[in-house]
């Protein structure tokens, strides 16, 4: 055993470095303040091997981004765990970067002759908020996305090369494929050798200037690495990862939210309002909001940049006593008013009703898109986003409000008299909530509900042979006509087939048969309607199917077709009137089939 | 037989600092080959125009509101991204409000700020960049004193074809500065 160690010695040198390692001496002794590189660099080992995995299992282009990150949150065994440990890790070099430049200017421990040291400690810092910008980024998710376009756009604000720097950063003239493509290598090649190569250049320096310190103060006595300071580092970094571990369990080991949340895939036509920068950037993101338009670049690149300036001039400045007593002034002022602006931002948004509505909504659709992936269908080639466009439940509401909701309510009035729902602009036609359910339906052959707001009562046919007709049948009802109403109700109800209804129109077979006898023969509803075989299109709309998927997509596409309502047809207008000039509707078929099916509550829903 | 390994070199500073320039040239050469062949396709963004500046047809005059209430629509136009081609794909959005029975006006919801989107707030009738809430009148005007927003938000050309068709050219404009440039 000796002579095999004896020889890897002989050959690599190995075992007389880690020797000569052991005993080198520490200046000013074994101290818990002498951590912070080593639970650095442990932290970024931390990094580095959770995100090695990540990487086996991420796929940058924007139709698989997104969803290769969903599919490491939710599918991948344990894959949640891993990216919220990439995730905390990250955060935690970040600060423990930070607490060691502190350390470092508060004991003046960033002099001569350990000027470099401090200069790449520096350097080590921004590479890390290089890496959270970048790494930021590769979830794809609205948050992310956002932020980042409104960062990359900053490099607009630079005179006559911004508009290169920003084509060159996102990889063209838009976001894409080759944004992520570009992030990943930065992320993953770039700035994580950058940080490998600084931490061994500070290793090295920091051995230079301590032997440097050692010559000239030889007197005191120094205490060797080991045992007494790779322990402290040792348990330092056991304590790191403990943080990092906790952070990583902080919302729970179940559910959707646990780890690190990822919000709905990133819709490049949808801007996301509460897009905002990670914690490290609120500082600044605040800062920048008390400038005017104009002067935005004073707060992104003229003052950071200063900034900068400033603390790599420390080292210099501080050689002077009075150098010194101002760098640690400075620093407190910097970081106090970071603190209390990064405070105010967080105040600032908690009270703003618009940001915590967008949160909400942002929440909501993130829940949805991963609903939607879990679903049997899962996630088809064209990506997450298509779930969400193509999803009754999620578009049904926004083109309703946008094409319908000028004339039309759907909503329902609470106990308070309140409207629950979507509210017209001016009610001017029926409220369409629960169309052709067995809750609707009746109102068109009440008397008195035809003619109210809810139903026809803002429209021309408040008036009309319909009225007549209902005023004349069951103005005066006895209770064995009631029945036969309900009958019909049931069955013109059936006609839509709701997934609701299925159960109970299922029941009632019988009922529904009756329901239609009676329309064709005893109520004479064919007189005007067409009902499957009998009566004829042209003075009524059609009550075949009424309410069936097929129908509302037929009366949306155009209600003055003779099916529905033909010369009669009040101000609805004609959504997709052309079938073979699709450039010509309003609407898309795909959307007309959304609202046919948000109106019939037809959409996904996890059992 | 050959020379010995501790023979010193023969000949001046000279001859060792050309001979330390070749090496170091013959690196920086060497190197240079794979470098200078990835810059150029790290370059190759710069080639890369803007898709935006046609004309896309938005919406119908009857479903625009006669009292100059702003309506948001989608823009669905084809896209390019890299090597995917999509059509008829939503690119952006626009709000189009009427402001007499046959004229429209035509505005891009990016905030000229920093890209976000502005929404329409009934309540005050107004544009609200959520983002870093600037406000903005109907016309687009900056309502703060010290609006965030370097100029006022981006009008777009509108052309009415035919009886009521209401067709924009969609460009999109760059953000962050006082003068309305169309993003290259």
């Amino acid at each position: 055993m000796n002579g095999l160690i004896r020889w890897i010695d002989d050959r690599t040198g190995l075992m007389t470095s880690i020797e000569e390692c052991r005993a080198r001496p520490t200046t000013g002794g074994a101290g818990w303040l002498n951590v912070w590189p080593c639970t650095i660099m442990f932290t970024f080992v931390v990094q580095a091997v959770s995100g090695f995995f990540l990487w086996m299992l991420y796929s940058p282009s924007a139709q698989t981004a997104w969803e290769s990150v969903y599919f490491i949150q939710h599918e991948v065994l344990g894959g949640w765990l891993l990216r919220a440990l990439h995730h905390y890790s990250a955060q935690v070099l970040l600060v423990l970067v930070a607490l060691y430049l502190i350390q470092m200017i508060l004991t003046g421990a960033y002099r001569a002759p350990r000027e470099f040291v401090f200069w790449v400690t520096v350097l080590i810092g921004l590479v890390v908020l290089g890496l959270m910008l970048t790494g930021d980024l590769l979830a794809w998710d609205q948050n992310s996305y956002w932020a980042t376009q409104v960062r990359t756009k900053f490099l607009l604000l630079l005179p006559v090369v911004g508009d290169y720097l920003y084509k060159l950063a996102i990889g063209g003239p838009a976001f894409g494929h080759l944004t992520l493509t570009r992030f990943v290598a930065l992320h993953i090649g770039l700035f994580t050798a950058a940080m490998g190569g600084l931490l061994v250049l500070h290793v090295w320096l920091a051995r230079k200037a301590s032997e440097s310190k050692l010559n000239k103060s030889r007197a005191r006595l120094q205490a060797p690495y080991w045992p007494n300071q790779a322990l402290r580092s040792a348990v330092a970094s056991a304590l790191v990862m403990v943080v990092i571990v906790c952070l990583a369990l902080s919302h729970g080991t179940s559910g959707e939210s646990r780890g690190i949340e990822l919000g709905a895939p990133a819709n490049p036509a949808d801007a996301y309002a509460a897009a905002r920068p990670e914690w490290a950037f609120l500082g600044l993101y605040q800062f920048s909001n008390i400038f005017p338009g104009e002067l935005k670049i004073l707060p992104i690149f003229v003052f950071p940049s200063l900034l900068l300036a400033i603390v790599l001039f420390m080292p210099i400045l501080g050689r002077l006593v009075v150098g010194h007593a101002f760098n640690i002034l400075f620093m407190l002022v910097v970081l106090g008013g970071i603190v209390a602006l990064s405070f105010m931002s967080v105040e600032h948004d908690r009270q703003n009703e618009n940001y915590r509505q967008a949160l909400k909504d942002g929440d909501a659709q993130a829940r949805r898109a991963i609903q939607l992936a879990q679903a049997p269908a899962g996630i088809p080639v064209s990506g997450a986003l298509t779930l969400l466009r193509n999803d009754a439940k999620t578009e049904g509401p926004k083109l309703f409000t946008q094409h319908c909701a000028s004339c039309h309510d759907c909503c329902q009035t609470d106990e308070q008299g309140n409207k629950q729902g979507i509210v017209a602009e001016k009610s001017s036609a029926p409220n369409l909530f629960g169309f052709a359910s067995r809750e609707w339906v009746p109102g068109t052959l009440d008397p008195k509900k035809y003619v109210s707001p809810d139903y026809f009562g803002n429209t021309k046919f408040r008036k009309g042979d319909m009225v007549e007709y209902v005023k004349e049948m069951f103005e005066d009802m006895e209770e064995e006509d009631e029945a036969e109403r309900m009958s019909m109700v049931i069955a013109l109800s059936a006609e839509a087939g709701l997934t609701a209804q299925k159960a109970v129109d299922n029941r009632d077979k019988q009922r529904i048969a009756e329901g239609k006898d009676l329309m064709v023969d005893d109520f004479g509803c064919t007189d005007c309607h067409k009902f499957h075989a009998k009566g004829q299109l042209g003075d009524a709309p059609d009550l075949t199917g009424y309410g069936s998927r097929e129908w509302l997509v037929g009366i949306i596409a155009n209600p003055a077709h003779k099916r529905f309502y033909g010369e009669d047809n009040d101000r609805m207008p004609a959504y997709a009137e052309s079938a073979d000039q699709p450039a010509d509707n309003v609407l898309t078929e795909s959307q007309v089939g959304i609202l046919a099916d948000w109106l019939r509550g037809d959409w996904y829903e996890a059992k | 037989m050959a020379p010995s390994l501790n023979e010193e070199p023969v000949g001046d500073d000279r001859r060792g600092f050309l001979g330390n320039a070749t090496a170091v040239l013959l690196g920086a050469l060497g190197l240079a080959v794979p470098a200078v062949a990835g810059i150029v396709t790290a370059l190759n963004p710069l080639r890369q125009k803007s898709q935006a500046g046609q004309s896309i047809r938005l919406a119908t005059l009857d479903v625009l509101p006669e009292d100059g209430t702003p309506r948001k629509f989608p823009v669905v136009a084809d896209r390019t991204d890299a090597w995917n081609r999509f059509p008829n794909e939503p690119v952006g959005a626009v709000f189009l409000r009427r402001t007499g029975a046959k004229q429209v006006e035509a505005i891009h919801v990016v905030c000229p700020h920093a890209g976000c989107f502005v929404d329409y707030v009934a309540k005050e009738d107004e544009f609200l960049c959520p983002c870093h809430m600037a406000h903005f009148d109907l016309t687009g005007k900056r309502k703060d004193e010290n609006s965030p927003s370097p100029r006022d938000l981006d009008t777009l050309e509108v052309e009415i074809r035919g009886d009521s068709e209401v067709w924009v050219k969609f460009q999109n404009f760059r953000t962050g500065t006082p003068d309305k440039v169309v993003e290259a």
